[in-house]
C-alpha cells in the first residue's frame, strides 16, 4: 500500500506532497509547543507503536498475508489532528528506515494512510455514534472506523495510480479495495477488540478523546484537505497540459532516425538493443567496482 | 560549597487525578550525606525523589545546594541532581550503550572532546568494561542495565544522587558488586529502596515514608529495630536486626 | 524485529558519510526528482543517472547484497502493475521499473549514509516543523525498547498456550495483546521523558560528533547539479549532435 517513487506522475506526486506538507504545518501549529512537552513523548510512543504493528504480519485465507494499519484506532483515542500527525510521522519513518514507499511519494503515502484513515475513520466512528455512547456501540463503531478507514484508503490509492496511468482503475479499485475490504475486517476487529479492553482496563485514556473534539473550523479544514487533492487530480492527472521540463528532456525522435538508417532489419535492431544492454551493464558495473574499491581518504578518527 | 544538599519544606503534591501523593514533607539533607528513604509501596519515594530534579513540581519550597528550584535554573539543577530510576529500560533508549551515557553530557553542553571521557571514567566507576560501549542496551542483561543506567547518570557527575530502588531484581552477586560500587561514590545519596540490609550497610539515616507523610526520620540502626514502628507501615525489622543482638 | 534495520550502515567510513545531513537530503532528493522526470526514450539521462548510482553506491561501501535485496522489495508492485496494464509494452514498462529502481537505490544511500539522529537535525535545518522531527526522534529511541516488550509479550504468550485456537479467540488474544501493549506504551512515554528531562533534555535534538558543513559538501552538491544540469539538457545536446551528424 505504500507506493514507492515512479508509479504516480510527477504532477500528483508533487501536489500531494504539497497538500501533506500542509497538513502537517497546519497540524503541527495546533499542537502548541507547550503541550508538546507532555504530548510528544506520546505520540513519539504511539507512532513507534503503530510503525511496530505495521510490521506485524498476519495470515489470511490462502497464504497472502495482512497487516495493521492503527489510523483509525489513533483517531478515536488522540482525535484526528493528533492521530494524522502520529501517522505521517510512521509513514515518514517508514520511508526512512524501510524505504517503504518513496521519497517524492511520501505525500501521496502520508494523504492515504494518515489522513485517509484518520479522518475517515474518526467520522465513521463519530457519525455511528461511538463518542457519545458506552455499552456495545462504541467497540461496533469502532470495527467499521478501522473497516471503512481501510476502504477509503485503498480506494484514493487505486485512483492515484489509476489518474497516473499505471493501474487502470477499474483493476486498480477491485484488486486493492478487495484486497483491503478482507484485511479490514480484521483492522475492524482489532480497532473494536483494543478499545473495549482499555475501556475496562484505563477507561481514562478512552475520556481524552473528548477534549479533542475538533471544531468547525478544524472539520472545514479537514474538507479542504481533502477537496483539494482531488481536485487537482482530476484537473492535473489527466489533462495535455505539457510539461517544460518534459519537454526538454525528451529526444527529438525525428533527428534520431537521421542516425539510424531504416536499413537495419529487425535483427539488427535487437542486436543493437542487446549490445547496447550489455555495454550498458559493463560500464555499470566498471563504475560501481571502481568506486567501492578505490581507496578513498579515509576521516581522522 | 552550601551545607545542606537538599533542603524541602512544606511539600505538597497531588496527582493530576486528584490523589494526594506527598503531604507537607519536611527534609534536610547534609551534604555527603548517605539516606535511605524506606516504606511501603506507594508510600511517594520515588514522586519525592522527582521532586528533586524539577521533573515534578509541587507547593513547597525545595532548594537543591542552597538554590530554590525555578524554571530558570533547571538545567543546573539537573546537572547536580542525577535521579536514577527503577526500570532501567526506561533510561536507556538509545541505541548504543555509549550515546545513553553520552546523552546527559551533550544536553549539557559538555564540550565535544570531554565527553569520551566523562563516558570511560562513567563506565569504569560501575565496574563495566569500555568493550560495552558500542553495545545495544537490550543486549545486555538486567544487572548490567542497572549499572549502565547508573553511568547514564554519573556521567553527568552530579553532588547529589538520587537512586530508586537500585538493587530490586537483582541476583545476590550483582546486589553485592552494586552495593560495593555505590559505596564508593562521592555524591550525596539518597536512596529509595525496600532492601533494608542494603540500607543498614550503607545509609546512617533513614526516613520512614507512608501515605505521603513522613513518619520516622532518624538514625537507621535504632529506626529499623522499632518493630511496632515498622510493622504498622507495612515493612520489617531486617533479618540482621533480629534476634540476641 | 532487531534494531538494526534502522540505518545499519550509517556508521561506515565513507566520503559520503562524512557529508553533512542537508548536503544529502538535497542532492538526493534533487536526484530522485530529476529521474521522476526524464520521459520515456530518453536513454541517455537513464543510463547517466544509473552510472552515478552505481558510483555513489560504490563509494558508500554499503554492500551490494543489501542493496539488491532491499531493491527486490519493490518486485510485486512491478509485477502487479505489468499484469494490470498489458498495453503498456516493454518500453513503458521498463521506464516504470527503471524509474522505480533507481529512486529506490537513491533513498537507500541516503538512508544509510547517514546516522538518523543527523538526518532529523538536517531536517531541522532545513525547516521541518519541530514537533514533527521531536516525534520522529521518539519514535527512533522507542522502537528500541518497543521490540523488546513485544518479544517479550510473545514469549509469555507462548508459554501460555498449547495450541493455536480458532481465528476468532487468536484476533481476541492479539486485541488484548495489543491493548497492553498500547497500556504499557502510554505509561513508559510517561516515565521516558521524564528519564529524559532528568538528563537535561530540553528539546533540542543534540548529536555526538556532527558533521559540519565543508568543501566536500560544496563540491558534492556542486558534482550533483552539474549532472542533473547536463542530463536535462541531454535532449537539446542529442538533438544538435544529430544534426550536426547529418
Amino acid at each position: 500500500m505504500h507506493i514507492p517513487d515512479g508509479f504516480l506522475t510527477n504532477r500528483i506526486a508533487v501536489s500531494l506532497d504539497a497538500v501533506s506538507a500542509a497538513g502537517i504545518l497546519y497540524s503541527a501549529g495546533r499542537v502548541k509547543l507547550e503541550d508538546a512537552g507532555r504530548k510528544v513523548p506520546m505520540m513519539g510512543v504511539l507512532a513507534a507503536f503503530v510503525f511496530a504493528a505495521q510490521m506485524l504480519n498476519f495470515p489470511i485465507l490462502g497464504g497472502t498475508s495482512g497487516h495493521l494499519i492503527g489510523g483509525a484506532l489513533l483517531a478515536i483515542l488522540l482525535g484526528p489532528m493528533a492521530a494524522f500527525l502520529t501517522m505521517a510521522t510512521v509513514v515518514i519513518a517508514q520511508a526512512l528506515f524501510l524505504q517503504d514507499g518513496g521519497l517524492i511519494a511520501v505525500g501521496a503515502n502520508i494523504f492515504n494512510i494518515g489522513a485517509v484513515t484518520t479522518f475517515g475513520g474518526y467520522a465513521v466512528f463519530r457519525l455511528l455514534g461511538g463518542a457519545r455512547n458506552t455499552g456495545r456501540i462504541p467497540a461496533v463503531a469502532g470495527f467499521f472506523a478501522g473497516w471503512v478507514s481501510l476502504l477509503l484508503s485503498a480506494a484514493t490509492c487505486a485512483l492515484q495510480m489509476a489518474l497516473s496511468g499505471t493501474i487502470p482503475l477499474r483493476v486498480g479499485l477491485t484488486a486493492m479495495v478487495g484486497y483491503h475490504a478482507i484485511i479490514g475486517i480484521v483492522e475492524g476487529g482489532l480497532t473494536a477488540g483494543v478499545l473495549t479492553f482499555l475501556a475496562r482496563v484505563r477507561p481514562d485514556l478512552m475520556d481524552s478523546n473528548a477534549k479533542t473534539r475538533l471544531g468547525v473550523a478544524d472539520w472545514i479544514g479537514a474538507l479542504v484537505l481533502v477537496a483539494l487533492p482531488c481536485a487537482i487530480l482530476a484537473l492535473a492527472g489527466g489533462s495535455e497540459l505539457p510539461d517544460p521540463l518534459e519537454k526538454l528532456l525528451s529526444i527529438d525522435h525525428a533527428a534520431e532516425q537521421i542516425v539510424d538508417p531504416q536499413k537495419l532489419t529487425s535483427a539488427g535492431r535487437f542486436g543493437g538493443y542487446f549490445v547496447r544492454s550489455v555495454l550498458f551493464v559493463v560500464l555499470i558495473g566498471v563504475a560501481y567496482l571502481a568506486s567501492r574499491l578505490a581507496r578513498w581518504k579515509r576521516s581522522r578518527s | 560549597m552550601s551545607e545542606y544538599a537538599v533542603r524541602i519544606t512544606r511539600l505538597n503534591y497531588t496527582y493530576p487525578d486528584g490523589t494526594k501523593a506527598l503531604e507537607a514533607i519536611d527534609l534536610d539533607v547534609r551534604t555527603g550525606a548517605r539516606m535511605a528513604l524506606v516504606g511501603p509501596s506507594g508510600a511517594g519515594k520515588s514522586t519525592l525523589l522527582l521532586h528533586l530534579n524539577g521533573v515534578l513540581t509541587g507547593n513547597g519550597t525545595v532548594r537543591i545546594l542552597g538554590q530554590a528550584l525555578d524554571p530558570k535554573n533547571l538545567r543546573e539543577i539537573r546537572r547536580q541532581v542525577g535521579v536514577v530510576f527503577q526500570d532501567p529500560n526506561d533510561q536507556l533508549f538509545c541505541p548504543t550503550v555509549y550515546e545513553d551515557v553520552a546523552f546527559g553530557p551533550l544536553n549539557l553542553s559538555v564540550p565535544e572532546e570531554e565527553i569520551p571521557r566523562r563516558v570511560e571514567r562513567a563506565l569504569r566507576d560501575v565496574g563495566l568494561d569500555q568493550s560495552i560501549r558500542n553495545r545495544p542496551s537490550h543486549h545486555l542483561s538486567l544487572g548490567e542495565r542497572k549499572r549502565v543506567a547508573i553511568a547514564t547518570v554519573l556521567s553527568m557527575e552530579p553532588a547529589i544522587l538520587a537512586l530508586d530502588e537500585p538493587t530490586s531484581n537483582l541476583d545476590p552477586r550483582n546486589r553485592r558488586h552494586l552495593i560495593e560500587l555505590i559505596a564508593a561514590l562521592p555524591a550525596t545519596l539518597l536512596i529509595a529502596t525496600h532492601d533494608l540490609e542494603f540500607v543498614l550497610a550503607l545509609c546512617s539515616r533513614t526516613v520512614l515514608m507512608d501515605r505521603g507523610k513522613i513518619w520516622a526520620d532518624g538514625e537507621t540502626n535504632s529506626l529499623l529495630r522499632d518493630s511496632a514502628l515498622m510493622e504498622a507501615h507495612g515493612l520489617e525489622v531486617p533479618l540482621s536486626l533480629r534476634g540476641c543482638k | 524485529m532487531k534494531h538494526n534495520f534502522i540505518d545499519r550502515y550509517a556508521n561506515l567510513d565513507s566520503p559520503l558519510h562524512l557529508l553533512e545531513a542537508r548536503t544529502k537530503l538535497l542532492a538526493f532528493t534533487a536526484l530522485i526528482l530529476a529521474v521522476l522526470w526524464i520521459p520515456a526514450g530518453n536513454d541517455f539521462a537513464f543510463f547517466a543517472y544509473f552510472f552515478l548510482t552505481a558510483i555513489l553506491m560504490g563509494i558508500s561501501q554499503i554492500p551490494l547484497m543489501y542493496i539488491v535485496g532491499r531493491t527486490l522489495v519493490i518486485l510485486p508492485f512491478i509485477v502487479l502493475s505489468s499484469l494490470a496494464a498489458p498495453w503498456k509494452g516493454i518500453a513503458g514498462l521498463s521506464v516504470l521499473f527503471l524509474r522505480a529502481i533507481l529512486c529506490l537505490m537513491l533513498l537507500i544511500i541516503l538512508t544509510n549514509t547517514t546516522r538518523f539522529v543527523e538526518l532529523l537535525r538536517g531536517l531541522r535545518k532545513l525547516g521541518c516543523p519541530h514537533i514533527l522531527v521531536l516525534n520522529l526522534s521518539f519514535l527512533y529511541r522507542y522502537l528500541f525498547v518497543l521490540t523488546e516488550e513485544v518479544l517479550r509479550m510473545r514469549q509469555a504468550r507462548d508459554c501460555r498456550r498449547v495450541c493455536r485456537g480458532p481465528m476468532r479467540g487468536e484476533l481476541k488474544l492479539l486485541g488484548s495483546m495489543l491493548g497492553t501493549l498500547l497500556i504499557r506504551s502510554f505509561e513508559r512515554a510517561e516515565r521516558m521523558y521524564q528519564a529524559m528531562l532528568s538528563r537535561g533534555y530540553s528539546g533540542e535534538f543534540q548529536v555526538l560528533a556532527p558533521r559540519k558543513f565543508t568543501w566536500r559538501d560544496l563540491a558534492f552538491l556542486a558534482g550533483v547539479a552539474f549532472v542533473i544540469f547536463v542530463t536535462f539538457w541531454s535532449g537539446q545536446i542529442v538533438k544538435v549532435w544529430t544534426r550536426v551528424l547529418a
